[in-house]
């Protein structure tokens, strides 16, 4: 058992990291034909995941229910809103509209979840401003720095912020695209590094906290 | 409690009531302040200007309803320079949670500007897996959508004929509100099949892509309102982008000020503590 719960897996993982690596860099109709093949089935295991988190996450809530731990009434609008959403779906095919007319699942679309989604990202904009006037201090020289080069970016961003100092649009770009970019290129360098460290790891087997735990 | 304490401990309410008012108030008296074009908009707009008529165009629309007040004009923007260009224009998205959203947008421009589904444009819809779904359509387009969002399926569509990949793709702009979005278009897409790109994301995330802008792996940012604001001027079809800059503006300039504020309580208050 030890062979199918560690070793094998191991060796899938071995032979087509590389496999998958070296495909990159050879351009034969018969590795072009290995990811055609390969992206297809990452596609279908794509479709897949979505029924197990479905699954998942109704396995979670349907705990907090049952137990009727704290918040469980939330858990409990999940349950109806998500089970009624499905049922709707498949009713309509999964169609927001046939022939210019909306469906059920469409009403649900464009009257419940498009001003859900676009009222909890507008809220941001309060606390966001609420944020600011609490914990932007300049309580540190870095802080300082931090403060001014907001200002200058948000004031530089904005029609009136440019017509009141007209220098801050171009100094704004220049923070953007000269500061902002050597240093966010540093970080995805790094950042880049360690994932291909990290990928070698795996593929060699040194890494092997994603086979999980489990009787050996 | 002192002064300054007091204004340090201000009731949210009372900044909740400014940010509303300094939205509010110049959307219902719009000012229409002058909008500078910035280089980073000006490639996108460049590029899909250069393009000879009948060239394949393909948009993805990788955002949700979340997004929709900064990349929604952005979309359509695009959408009714690309038609007016008579572009091939083939619509997707990569976010499942954007695909009724994004048919709207999509058949919405095509009826104003009296195009035809099949044969000037697409709306591919939502497929699968992500990045996936990039390489798949770099390696064979029918594979990873064998139908549109109709259900036609995609080797009869006549826009169709003769892209079979990525390959055969004139311009690609990405429109992302997070991930799969620009960065995983470059990386998966233009990095291997070779066509060019541009993106558009929310203001928040475009610093995060300037250095593809500069290395030049994109050609052009839209970022955020005012980069939509920026390309309806250029296209002169100004929208609701340029409407919402109004607005833009003066919730910055309260959000400045309060930090300023903050920061003169703040000093005051440690000058009298000493």
């Amino acid at each position: 058992m030890i062979f199918l719960r560690r070793q094998l897996p191991l060796l899938i993982t071995l032979v087509t990291g590389l496999l998958f690596a070296a495909q990159y860099y050879v351009p034969h109709p018969a590795s072009e034909q290995m990811l055609t093949s390969a992206t297809k089935w990452l596609q279908i295991v794509g479709g897949f995941a979505l029924i197990l988190g479905v699954t998942s996450l109704f396995h979670q809530h349907a705990v907090k229910i049952r137990r009727q731990e704290a918040g469980w009434g939330y858990s409990l609008v999940l349950y109806v809103g998500m089970l009624g959403t499905i049922a709707v779906g498949l009713w309509t095919n999964g169609k927001e509209s046939v022939e210019g007319t909306m469906t059920a699942f469409g009403w649900i679309y464009n009257y419940m979840m498009v001003p859900l989604q676009g009222t909890m990202f507008a809220i941001l904009a309060f606390f966001i401003a609420s944020a600011a006037y609490r914990s932007f201090r300049a309580k540190s020289r870095e802080a300082a720095v931090l403060l001014v080069a907001a200002v200058i970016v948000m004031m530089g961003r904005v029609p009136l912020g440019e017509y009141l100092i007209p220098l801050s649009g171009d100094v704004s770009s220049w923070i953007l695209n000269v500061l902002n970019s050597s240093v966010r290129r540093a970080i995805l360098i790094g950042v880049s590094l360690g994932a291909v460290a990290l990928s070698f790891k795996i593929i060699f087997g040194v890494e092997r906290s994603y086979l999980g735990g489990g009787k050996e | 409690m002192t002064f300054s304490e007091k204004m340090l401990k201000i009731d949210r309410r009372i900044i909740f009531l400014m940010i509303g008012l300094c939205t509010l108030l110049p959307l219902l008296y719009p000012v229409g302040l002058p909008i500078k074009t910035s280089s980073e908009v000006r490639g996108v707009y460049d590029h899909i200007e250069s393009l000879p008529e009948g060239s394949v165009f393909l948009l993805s629309i990788d955002f949700d309803p979340a997004s929709k007040p900064e990349l929604y004009p952005q979309a359509i923007a695009l959408l009714r320079h690309a038609f007016k260009k008579n572009l091939h224009v083939i619509t997707m998205t990569l976010w499942v949670s954007g695909t009724g959203m994004a048919d709207q947008l999509v058949t919405q421009v095509a009826k104003e500007m009296g195009k035809e589904n099949g044969t000037d444009y697409t709306f591919l819809g939502w497929s699968p897996g992500g990045q996936a779904v990039i390489i798949n359509m770099g390696q064979d387009l029918y594979s990873a959508y064998p139908s549109d969002y109709r259900g036609k399926p995609t080797k009869e569509l006549p826009i169709l004929e003769g892209v079979r990949s990525l390959k055969d793709v004139g311009y690609m702009v990405s429109l992302g509100a997070g991930r799969p979005g620009v960065e995983e278009w470059y990386v998966f897409g233009k990095d291997k099949y070779k066509f060019e790109m541009g993106g558009g994301c929310t203001g928040v995330m475009a610093p995060g892509l300037y250095p593809l802008l500069r290395s030049g792996q994109i050609n052009g940012l839209i970022g955020g309102l005012r980069g939509a604001a920026e390309y309806e001027n250029l296209i002169g079809q100004k929208g609701k982008a340029v409407a919402g800059m109004d607005a833009q503006s003066a919730t910055h300039l309260a959000i400045i000020a309060l930090v300023i504020m903050c920061n003169l309580f703040y000093f005051s208050l440690r000058q009298q503590k000493g």
